[in-house]
């Protein structure tokens, strides 16, 4: 007992600095304040808007010029971007669009995992304002795609299907031609594999685990699907007969003809291309500007004999292949709408838009798609988004996304797993979510 | 009467000072401990973060959860992870520790430096380094392991679950190594030498020196960082997450900290998700219950 006195004083100092120290972060939390006048409706006339961006897909001279125009026309006002990953965004959003001091203002987010976040209430109703961003020249795919009963939610930003970037010479070494459909294209990636033994993790075609935004092409082209509505009850049909003879040929791909990590991501293809592992890929068309560039590139290798093509269905028509693109929406809980709105307005402007497609994205705005150019790449571009469909538009889609339940099963059947067993136990994983 | 409520002041006062303390606790873990368990008897979506009133029912989250073989394996899995990732850690924490003792200045100070260094390296950080340390393609591990003769090239480490914890444990264990050795190297600074040298006179070998007078000396301090060992172990996050970004399946490799974020943050379940979260917590004061005994016994016999 005789020390018993001098802890007991430790212990209430202790106590005394934990509560000084709570309340001193308490009152840091507290204290975000911007300042700034409020006028009735949309909040402040003066502010600092945050704009969160994905991935490098954005031009950087699009950036600089979004930044100074805004702030040239709303004088007082800051606009700030934050680039934010691909991966795990759903995640982030989730957490910080819920948090009035935490939220960005304005947010880009990928067409696919729209949907999820505009039935929650996560985003400012635009439906009033749409005619200010371009109303009916605005893609309508990815219009609709934002919209919940009448009421739309985000506005597209960009689209872009993915086509197939290739090697001229290793196909022309082959003695192949560029294929005219799937079954072609897969022998043509086999072969490519074949014919080039070194180095050992070559691609015929570049086709990493998770990478399932590729492999829904197969489904589809097969006449699969990855899940479909049964009277307003989504469920997963990737087990179906049609779905699993898509997969199949997925795994032809991932077993033979693909030398890229069986676990790995699509991220940073121009890598692998650069290092010369690569014969045929399929990317998103903005790959092409980092493929030419000095710092991530390879300008003076093998991005000389660099072509590309839409991946081919089954009739000689270009594949179902993924609706890629991305919407940009304003935070509910956003204290500055009517700034926010601004933001938006500059960033659907031709303007803008220009920068945008000169960067090999498809424009949001319809009017303005014959800016893509004529050459081999507007052509591919052109083509891929032809058949493209979007991913089941279930109110639990981005739930899917979020816990990774189709790179679980993609990664399984790039191991040579049972492909019918495989897409039953994702299934099942997947009815537990679609319906929000 | 003055010394009345000098008195009244002198019973008052302790409670008055304790107050801050209490208020502080009861808002920094009351307040989030009681939300999550409301949370956890809730149907709570994506839709209810963002102000649609949620639907109150009862026990069906646990039930559903409890019912599901899933949250078992992950169970399973989370406590031989942390038991083994804790025990390695604390021999090797304590090894260095002893080995501490006896190392000419210059050496522990760069030990400790270098000790130091992966202590205060920021987790993100040094996890992009591990990952590229043992990236598929292009990764340092498979490099020098084939350079050595093996046929490593284009091995995935993160491919199989159990080579996939292999590498969560090296980092996790590299992490946290470095805190068990300096706390213990600390405690055995505190032995007064006469102990050793009296017991080295009587003619205890190293080993029964180690047995008999050094670990019992420093026992209460390896039950604590043991205990906080175990808890860290069993709620092991950050290394997991960006291990199953990079490669692997989430399923396969889910501990109960992934897999609670998985169903709520990524799988918008947060219902759910707290009743995971719940289960982790009684899960957690079991595993620590004969920790927690053992340390208060001692300090009742001292």
């Amino acid at each position: 007992m005789r020390g018993t006195p001098v802890v007991r004083i430790k212990k209430s100092l202790t106590g005394v600095a934990v509560a000084a120290l709570a309340l001193t972060t308490l009152a840091a939390c507290g204290s975000d304040d911007d300042g700034g006048s409020s006028n009735e409706s949309g909040g402040p006339e003066s502010a600092d808007i945050r704009v969160w961006l994905n991935g490098t897909d954005t031009p950087q001279e699009a950036r600089d010029w979004l930044k100074k125009t805004f702030e040239d026309e709303n004088p007082g006002s800051t606009l700030t971007i934050e680039q934010q990953e691909w991966d795990g965004l759903v995640e982030k959003l989730t957490t910080s669009l819920s948090s009035e001091s935490e939220t960005p203002d304005v947010v880009e987010i990928g067409n696919t995992q729209a949907p999820t976040f505009t039935s929650a209430g996560a985003f400012s109703d635009l439906t009033g304002e749409l005619s200010d961003f371009g109303g009916d020249d605005l893609l309508p795919g990815f219009v609709e795609g934002a919209t919940v009963d009448g009421k739309t939610y985000a506005v597209p930003y960009y689209a872009g299907s993915k086509y197939i970037f290739y090697r001229k010479d290793l196909l022309k070494k082959s003695g192949l031609d560029v294929p005219t459909n799937l079954d072609e294209f897969v022998q043509a990636a086999i072969t490519l594999k074949k014919d080039n033994p070194k180095p050992g993790n070559f691609s015929g075609f570049w086709f990493p685990g998770q990478d399932w935004r590729n492999g829904a092409a197969f489904v589809w082209a097969a006449g699969g699907d990855l899940a479909v509505d049964d009277g307003g009850e989504w469920t997963g049909s990737l087990a179906s007969d049609d779905s699993v003879a898509g997969l199949e040929m997925a795994q032809e791909l991932f077993t033979q003809a693909s030398g890229a990590p069986k676990d790995g991501n699509e991220a940073d293809p121009w890598t692998p291309f650069c290092a010369g592992e690569v014969g045929m890929m399929s990317t998103p068309g903005w790959v092409k500007g980092l493929i030419e560039a000095d710092d991530t590139g390879c300008p003076d290798t093998f991005a000389k004999d660099m072509g590309v093509f839409a991946l081919p269905g089954d009739d000689g028509s270009p594949a179902p292949v993924l609706l890629g693109g991305s919407d940009i929406a304003i935070a509910s809980k956003s204290p500055n709408q009517a700034l926010a709105q601004k933001a938006v307005a500059l960033m659907l402007s031709d303007d803008y838009q220009t920068i945008m497609a000169e960067a090999g994205l498809t424009p949001a705005k319809q009017s303005l798609a014959s800016l893509l150019g004529d050459d081999e790449y507007a052509k591919a571009t052109i083509e891929a988004a032809s058949d493209a469909k979007l991913t089941p538009a279930a109110p639990g889609w981005a739930n899917v996304e979020g816990s990774r339940v189709l790179e679980d099963l993609f990664s399984a059947i790039a191991q040579g797993g049972d492909v019918q067993q495989l897409a039953e136990k994702a299934d099942d994983q997947m009815n537990g979510q679609l319906n929000g | 009467m003055s010394e009345r409520t000098d008195r009244a002041r002198a019973v008052s006062l302790p409670y008055l000072l304790l107050t801050p303390a209490v208020l502080a606790l009861c808002l920094a873990l009351g307040y989030p401990l009681v939300r999550q368990v409301v949370l956890s008897f809730q149907e709570f979506g994506l839709a209810q973060q963002f102000g649609t009133p949620p639907e109150w029912v009862g026990l069906d989250n646990y039930r559903e959860l409890l019912t599901d073989a899933y949250l078992w394996k992950v169970t399973l899995r989370t406590i031989v992870f942390c038991l083994v990732n804790a025990a390695v850690t604390m021999l090797i924490g304590v090894g260095l520790a002893l080995v501490m003792r006896t190392m000419s200045t210059w050496v522990r100070l760069l030990t400790q430096t270098g000790l130091l260094l992966a202590w205060a390296m920021p987790v993100v950080a040094s996890l992009t380094v591990w990952q590229w340390l043992f990236d598929t393609q292009y990764g340092v591990v498979n490099y020098v392991l084939s350079a050595l003769g093996g046929d490593f090239e284009g091995h995935g480490w993160l491919l199989r679950p159990l080579s996939f914890f292999f590498v969560a444990t090296v980092i996790v264990v590299w992490m946290s190594v470095p805190f068990v050795a300096f706390t213990v190297y600390a405690a055995l600074t505190q032995l007064p030498g006469e102990l050793l040298e009296a017991s080295e006179i009587d003619g205890a070998g190293m080993l029964q020196r180690l047995r008999y007078v050094i670990l019992p000396s420093i026992r209460p301090v390896l039950l604590v960082v043991g205990l906080l060992q175990v808890i860290w172990d069993l709620r092991v996050f950050t290394q997991i997450y960006i291990l199953q970004q990079a490669g692997g399946s989430a399923r396969e490799t889910n501990l109960l900290g992934t897999y609670i974020y998985r169903l709520g943050i990524g799988g918008g379940d947060f219902g759910t998700s707290a009743a995971v979260a719940i289960f982790m917590l009684a899960l957690t004061v079991v595993l620590t219950a004969p920790y927690v005994r053992a340390m208060l016994r001692q300090e009742r016999e001292a």
